[in-house]
């Protein structure tokens, strides 16, 4: 049966409920930060001189996209009715959005020491407790738009401009690829102040605190952020539908990139499924 | 387990020791790298020691001759990019064109905690299909 993910502005009260129960419940029983550090473990950057799965590379997609569907899944071993919701951020782009509220996400971080003290993940309610960190603070930061030097969300068009890009992923297959789609939408560019932040990228820099480094997985917020990214190349292939998973083929002996990628039919870690198993979703779920 | 008072009182004395020192001793091992037991290399070109925020951060070269770095005595591995620059695990998306710079930018986004081990050896290698030994995968 496919289900459905929904933007998260057009959940309802009930709905918001169920998806935050369902959270708090994995992160009860410590399978929520089995999650998170399997996001630490596997973030090795590009210049590095080792294989790299999930940031900076191909497989940046299709990595994300099997790794929301185990945390869905974990998600709907605890309530059938629950899918995880998208953040639209083109559209819920300010401090003030619903997103935020007390009911749902939580706010953001006080000024003092980032910590977020409202809604279903904030310290004080018991039940977020931060174990698999970077520090070894126990509270979830936020620090939205980073005041200090202030950066706004992606817009619209900007993601449009990703939108056009005609072909998966080019050479050298890492954060300096110059052009493809992958690329673009992970969000590396060189340059200088904020302008070097795009689109997924940014949008960690905004939210700012735990979602900026290793332990962004503690922050609820991630897999809403990834279900959009998912989204957007959901539509990308659905535009393109003859630009298949690059590269094809694992580069070769004497390429920079020799055993640093993932090609199309090799196991991603730590699943063993391969990109192309990942391309299409529709016999698991669709987006409304 | 019967315990001696005296071997007891010994091995408390120990530990003691151990814990109060453990901190200032654990320093200069970790410095170790960048300043030789003959004293400071001066040519180490991934060298610095400054307070950063009411930190404090060093930088010294590794064993490898890789740039390596603490924070407040604690490692904070340094990811190199393919751009050049590096990366911390504390932030991810800000490539940095020198360790300094990378160290500085962690310190900016830590905040008041100090760095956890997770902080020292991040995406650690790998089997051959990539990874970490340290990984719990359900």
């Amino acid at each position: 049966m496919v289900y459905t993910r929904k933007n998260q502005r057009d959940l309802t009260g009930a709905e918001r409920r169920t998806f935050v129960a369902a959270v708090l419940e994995l992160k009860r029983t410590g399978a929520y930060d089995r999650f998170v550090r399997t996001h630490i473990d596997y973030y090795v950057a590009d210049g590095e001189g080792r294989l790299r799965v999930a940031h900076m590379t191909p497989s940046f997609l299709p990595w994300h996209r099997k790794f929301l569907l185990e945390f869905e899944t974990a998600l709907r071993r605890i309530d059938p009715t629950v899918t995880v919701p998208y953040w639209d951020w083109t559209r819920d782009n300010s401090p003030a959005s619903s997103i935020w509220n007390e009911d749902f996400m939580g706010g953001n971080g006080r000024r003092s020491d980032l910590q977020v003290m409202t809604g279903p993940f904030a310290h004080s309610s018991g039940r977020w407790n931060i174990t698999q960190s970077m520090t070894e603070g126990r509270f979830l930061t936020r620090d939205f738009g980073r005041p200090r030097d202030p950066i706004t969300l992606p817009t619209q068009a900007q993601l449009e401009e990703v939108m056009r890009e005609r072909v998966y992923d080019v050479t050298p297959w890492n954060s300096t690829s110059p052009s493809g789609f992958r690329n673009r939408l992970e969000g590396w560019a060189s340059g200088q102040g904020n302008d070097r932040f795009r689109i997924h990228n940014r949008v960690h820099r905004w939210v700012g605190g735990l979602m900026l480094g290793g332990g962004s997985v503690n922050d609820p917020v991630f897999w809403l952020h990834h279900a959009f990214v998912d989204l957007v190349w959901s539509r990308w292939q659905q535009r393109n539908p003859g630009a298949a998973y690059l590269p094809a083929e694992p580069p070769p002996l004497g390429d920079g990139q020799y055993r640093k990628v993932v090609a199309r039919h090799q196991p991603m870690a730590p699943w063993g499924v391969t990109p192309a198993s990942m391309f299409d979703h529709s016999r698991i779920y669709r987006y409304a | 387990m019967i315990v001696p008072r005296r071997v007891a009182l010994r091995s408390l004395f120990a530990l003691a020791v151990t814990a109060f020192t453990g901190g200032a001793l654990g320093r200069i091992a970790l410095r170790a790298p960048a300043g030789g037991p003959d004293g400071p290399r001066a040519d180490d070109p991934h060298a610095f020691d400054e307070m950063y925020g009411g930190r404090r951060i060093l930088g010294f070269s590794g064993p490898g001759g890789e740039p390596a770095a603490l924070v407040d005595g604690r490692p904070l591995h340094l990811m190199r990019c393919a751009d050049g620059g590096y990366v911390t695990p504390i932030d991810h998306y800000e490539s940095c064109p020198t360790p300094l710079a990378a160290v500085r930018a962690a310190v900016d986004e830590m905040g008041t905690a100090p760095l956890s081990p997770l902080a020292g050896a991040h995406g650690t290698p790998t089997d051959p299909t990539g990874g970490s030994p340290r990984g719990v995968h359900a």
